[in-house]
């Protein structure tokens, strides 16, 4: 399966993804409604995105009690609209926070790889989100370790 | 002979076993389903009761779906006996059931405060679709619901209940809201919030009695006040259902005991969801969790057992969360533990709060509060749970929380939690997706 690998070090904070993200997801230019989300690290003299690693489990999906989360063609975790009530039980089952809920529409949403062409991917200037075939991983842990010793109590 | 699979309870947990023993099983085996009701989802009916979906959403496996599993179903029966040594459960009509293994997931029911007229008409529960169809038709615009406790199934409905038009008071026995879900500093934020949003609360108030009032209800309490309005609505507890267990042989305490595969103390007898008592993920003690994701955890754990795969359950954790008037209150795993290093921090003009408890370096609970538009608000609500989950050690992030316990993201991402949480799942494969489960052939 092709997943989103991120590489934080080549990261500007732009914020393009977030912009086309929202776009793709939702119509408008709104970065609130971003499913990938680029985060500070040392101070803003770094950053990097960050986003739904589909995991194997589904914890969002297999929580839902209405079967409203599928799995789409591209192999994304994807929500079905017309199925969704609003219970939120899928932004408490996801232990990555990588699920989100929209008070406007009362619906969940995430990161459904666009259904095989991610906005997020493709207006990347620098190949920071890159759309691989690939196994997930944890793509920001041990960068951002060494990008926040610094900010740690007694670490120095 | 096909191996006869018997689930008795069409709740969460016995639907989700049945469509597990369908994706686990090497050999075609029978399955009859045993259920008082039709098959759905409680977790929705607050939906149903705001009129955001019809009453048809509700259902989790139709006749037809239940059909395309090769599920046998005796709907509308209860069991009444369960015979272990016999293999044979009885249901209420008479009608002896054999099983090779069979599943009690007979979940809970509402209890009433044990006052004269809590059983009067227009006093409601809201548990059952049956109970939800009959406050539907019992409000108005205009009318004014008192609903008596202030726990979490109260809540689920709040924001339905003022969409219907409804004006609303809140009346709870102990000294404050959702008191066995988020602490003293929570609630008390949550009923400011309340109260903004035009819901009365009345906390520490013992109900005397509900009296007929000239065609609308009467709450005397000890301390004096009276209430009067249209509707009642009584969300005061729930037991399990426990008691057809009795003279089976079944082992029970709070619920029936159950080891880490979700098996009884009776030969191929299991239990899962609200009746069993399973382990606790974090405390390792055995515990009741009356929720929706222990239902569905222990349901898949025990049809993948009866399946003849041998899965091993790691325990369930409490997780809740609730909105009222778009301010999302959640809480973790041990929140209230008295034993627990504690943080906290509150921002209480939008209202925001974050509480955090740990034993040793790992995160054993966490509360937390905001608005639910707040994009930090969901960011950390799925990131917490993720630490208290993995249980991951969170060396000098631990100092650093609790300096800063809104900082959650970034303890969280370099805590390296997400590489800890990737390898593990519930049943030790991939989940497959809603629609996947094969069909009966």
């Amino acid at each position: 399966m092709r997943v989103l690998r991120l590489h934080p070090e080549k990261c500007t904070g732009c914020l393009r993804c977030e912009l086309a993200c929202s776009y793709e997801q939702t119509g408008a230019f709104q970065p609130a409604k971003s499913v990938i989300r680029v985060s500070p690290f040392e101070g803003h003299t770094s950053y990097a995105p960050y986003t739904c690693t589909q995991c194997a489990e589904g914890w969002c999906m297999t929580a839902c009690p209405v079967g409203a989360i599928t799995i789409n063609a591209a192999g994304a975790k994807d929500v079905l609209d017309d199925t969704c009530v609003g219970c939120k039980l899928c932004t408490i089952a996801c232990p990555y926070g990588t699920m989100f809920y929209d008070p406007a529409t009362r619906k969940a949403f995430k990161c459904n790889l666009c259904g095989g062409a991610p906005a997020c991917a493709e207006a990347c200037p620098t190949a920071a989100i890159t759309y691989e075939e690939t196994a997930t991983a944890d793509w920001l842990g041990d960068f951002a370790r060494e990008r926040t010793a610094r900010v740690l109590t007694g670490v120095s | 002979m096909a191996t006869r699979h018997l689930i008795i309870g069409g709740g969460t947990a016995g639907i989700n076993a049945i469509r597990t023993i369908r994706e686990e099983e090497r050999e075609h085996s029978e399955i009859t389903l045993v259920s008082a009701e039709p098959p759905y989802s409680r977790m929705v009916l607050p939906y149903y009761l705001d009129r955001s979906i019809a009453e048809s959403h509700v259902f989790t496996a139709t006749a037809r779906v239940l059909a395309g599993w090769g599920v046998k179903t005796h709907l509308g029966r209860r069991a009444a006996a369960l015979d272990p040594k016999a293999g044979t459960c009885t249901l209420d009509d008479g009608t002896a059931v054999p099983y090779d293994d069979c599943l009690i997931a007979t979940g809970s029911s509402p209890v009433r405060a044990p006052v004269p007229g809590a059983d009067g008409p227009r006093v409601h529960s809201f548990w059952t679709l049956d109970e939800a169809r009959g406050v539907l038709a019992g409000i108005a615009r205009g009318s004014h619901v008192v609903m008596v406790g202030a726990g979490f199934i109260a809540f689920t409905i709040l924001n339905s209940i003022l969409s219907l038009g409804a004006r609303l008071t809140i009346v709870e026995m102990e000294p404050r809201i959702l008191p066995r879900m988020i602490d003293g500093t929570g609630a008390g934020l949550v009923e400011a919030w309340l109260e903004t949003h035009g819901v009365a609360i009345r906390t520490g108030a013992r109900l005397a009695r509900i009296e007929d009032a000239k065609g609308r209800k009467r709450l005397r309490f000890a301390a004096g006040g009276d209430l009067t309005c249209d509707l009642v609505i009584m969300a005061t507890g729930i037991k399990t259902n426990l008691d057809w267990l009795k003279g089976s042989g079944v082992s029970v305490n709070r619920g029936v005991v159950v080891d880490d595969r979700l098996r009884s103390s009776a030969d191929n007898v299991y239990a899962a969801g609200d009746v069993a008592e399973g382990r606790d993920l974090i405390s390792g003690e055995p515990a009741v969790h009356a929720i929706e994701p222990t239902a569905q955890e222990h349901g898949r754990i025990a049809g993948a057992n009866m399946a003849g795969r041998d899965v091993r359950y790691r325990g369930s954790l409490i997780i809740n969360i609730v909105e009222v008037c778009h301010l999302d209150v959640a809480s973790f795993g041990a929140w209230d533990d008295p034993k627990a290093e504690a943080a906290s921090g509150v921002r209480a003009d939008r209202p925001a709060y974050r509480k955090l408890l740990w034993r040793g370096d790992r995160l054993t609970g966490a509360i937390i509060l905001g608005p639910s538009g707040d994009i930090w608000t969901t960011n950390d609500v799925g990131m917490l749970k993720g630490l208290v989950q993995s249980g991951a050690p969170l060396g000098a992030w631990k100092a650093h929380l609790k300096k800063n316990p809104f900082d959650v993201k970034l303890a969280f991402i370099a805590s390296g939690i997400t590489k800890a949480l990737l390898p593990e799942t519930i049943l030790g494969r991939p989940a497959k997706a809603p629609g996947d489960t094969p069909v009966a052939v």
